[in-house]
């Protein structure tokens, strides 16, 4: 019965973390939009700088090329054969005439009672 | 009752899926979630690294408080400053290399300059066609009253050199991959300028973590690169410091070129001063008013200029009228200002602020195009709603 009672207060802290940290989590460090080169692009990325760093961007493939070619030089793990998908996946995500990044604001901090 | 492990995980993975499911109910949790400890209402333009903008009704305080200062990280903050263990060091092209410890800089004699710091990319979101970097809109300036000694005060002790002719600055914060290091360097005439520092405050307090603490470098109406935080050596060079950030990294074609064109690295020149610029902090863009009685105001500035006069106009720049510069004043600070004008019926409007500085600068229409987005200063404008 301990054991049972040990497990559900497991599952309801579980479910404390969801609802509060995971969403708390995602708003601190938003998240790539889907597709074939999004966990890689993610972990080349996110090694250094969050995601919003190119949720915010709108370029040109040409100055997506730049980028990546910078981030390359700069100690981005990319693959020589994901090099033109890195390219293609961000051009095709983050165009000149997507509508603006909508960025959030910090809020003050929770004061300890 | 024993429950196995297996039956845990199936029992847990249903009580997630049914927090997924009332999840919304919960989604206030994620609109403040986003806390950075000293800095309240900022605009998250990164969290790391750490890039925070002013919105622009903040620009209503002659002197800006540090929970509403902007912040621009190009890398990872020091993870560990210590003032007991913290040193500076003077080398290079100097007769006599010196350490010198947090107690040392305060021994010094202690001088108070009020400055705008503005970041070279505020503004950079406006650049049309768009370029890469931070995105930053308007608030990416603030003014800070800094304190500390006179960098010529440290320079005079170490004796430059006859050779020495820029004044490198190298902080703590930490490169990340094979990033470049946030290295710049100044001419020795900034340098030595009655004006730099080396601040140990901001705003009558020690420099917070995010500003530079322990000690940054001041170099007022140069554009806040120039402004090296955490600062931990600087160096007495023969010539400008050769690394990223001094080129190709904020430098301006000298001629202004077309989008795409390329730009040879001889036809550049790093960016130093600020020009004339001006934002609107009130009404803010998009806003819907109930009074016809409009109360606009906002701050201009100037880099190493000062404001002569600021004008506003309310139907689409055809005509300008002068606004009231505030009492406020510093060399290297902005001026607030402000404007009351009734709108004449209700409808869609939108308010343009001009600044020209004592220079005779005017900012233009359309700002100089450049490949970095550097020195944004359009006319800015907002528009309105008058319900009334």
């Amino acid at each position: 019965m301990l054991q049972r009672s040990r497990f559900a207060l497991a599952a309801l802290g579980l479910i404390v973390l969801a609802t509060t940290c995971v969403p708390l989590l995602r708003a601190q460090s938003p998240e790539l939009p889907p597709g074939p080169l999004q966990a890689k692009v993610t972990t080349a990325c996110t090694e250094c700088h969050e995601a919003r760093i190119i949720l915010q961007q709108r370029l040109g493939k040409p100055a997506w090329t730049k980028e990546v070619d910078k981030m390359i030089k700069w100690g981005a793990v990319v693959d020589p054969s994901d090099r033109d998908g890195f390219i293609e996946y961000l051009s095709a995500n983050f165009p000149i005439d997507r509508p603006p990044y909508e960025a959030g604001k910090t809020s003050a901090q929770k004061k300890k009672k | 009752m024993m429950i196995s492990r297996r039956d845990f995980l199936k029992n847990t993975s249903a009580a997630l899926a049914a927090a997924g499911a009332i999840h919304p109910l919960l989604s206030w949790a994620a609109d403040d979630s986003v806390v950075v400890p000293g800095k309240d209402g900022m605009i998250v333009r990164s969290l790391r690294f750490v890039d925070l903008e002013m919105p622009p009704e903040y620009a209503n305080s002659f002197i800006t408080p540090v929970p509403h200062f902007f912040v621009r990280n190009h890398m990872h903050e020091p993870s560990t400053l210590d003032a007991a263990d913290w040193r500076l060091t003077i080398g290079g092209e100097v007769e006599k290399p010196l350490t010198l410890s947090l107690a040392d800089l305060a021994r010094l004699e202690a001088h108070t300059v009020t400055s705008t710091l503005e970041c070279a990319g505020n503004g950079r979101a406006f650049q049309n066609p768009h370029v890469p970097g931070v995105q930053w809109q308007r608030g990416a300036v603030g003014t800070g009253r800094f304190t500390g000694p006179h960098l010529r005060d440290v320079l005079r002790r170490a004796g430059v050199k006859p050779a020495g002719k820029h004044v490198m600055f190298h902080g703590l914060d930490e490169v990340p991959g094979k990033v470049p290091p946030f290295i710049r360097s100044i001419p020795l005439e900034k340098a030595t300028d009655a004006d730099t520092l080396i601040a140990l405050q901001m705003n009558g307090a020690a420099l917070t973590k995010h500003h530079g603490f322990p000690a940054r470098a001041l170099v007022p109406g140069w554009v806040g690169a120039a402004s090296c935080k955490w600062l931990s050596e600087i160096k007495v060079l023969d010539k400008e410091f050769a690394g990223n950030f001094m080129n190709p990294g904020y430098r301006m074609p000298n001629q202004p070129i077309k989008p795409g064109e390329a730009v040879k690295p001889e036809d550049t020149h790093p960016v130093t001063a600020l020009g004339v610029k001006s934002i609107i902090a009130s009404p803010t863009d998009g806003a819907s008013l109930k009074s016809r009685s409009i109360h606009i105001q906002g701050a201009a500035w100037a880099g190493e200029a000062d404001i002569a006069h600021v004008e506003i106009s309310t139907d689409g720049g055809a005509t300008w009228q002068a606004a009231q510069l505030g009492k406020d004043q510093a060399h290297y600070a902005w001026r607030l200002w402000s404007y009351t004008w009734k709108a004449p019926r209700s409808g869609d409007y939108t308010i343009r602020s001009r600044a020209t500085d004592s220079q005779g600068h005017t900012q233009p229409a359309t700002a100089v195009w450049n490949p970095s987005g550097y020195l944004y200063n359009a006319i800015d404008q907002v528009k309105i709603h008058v319900a009334a």
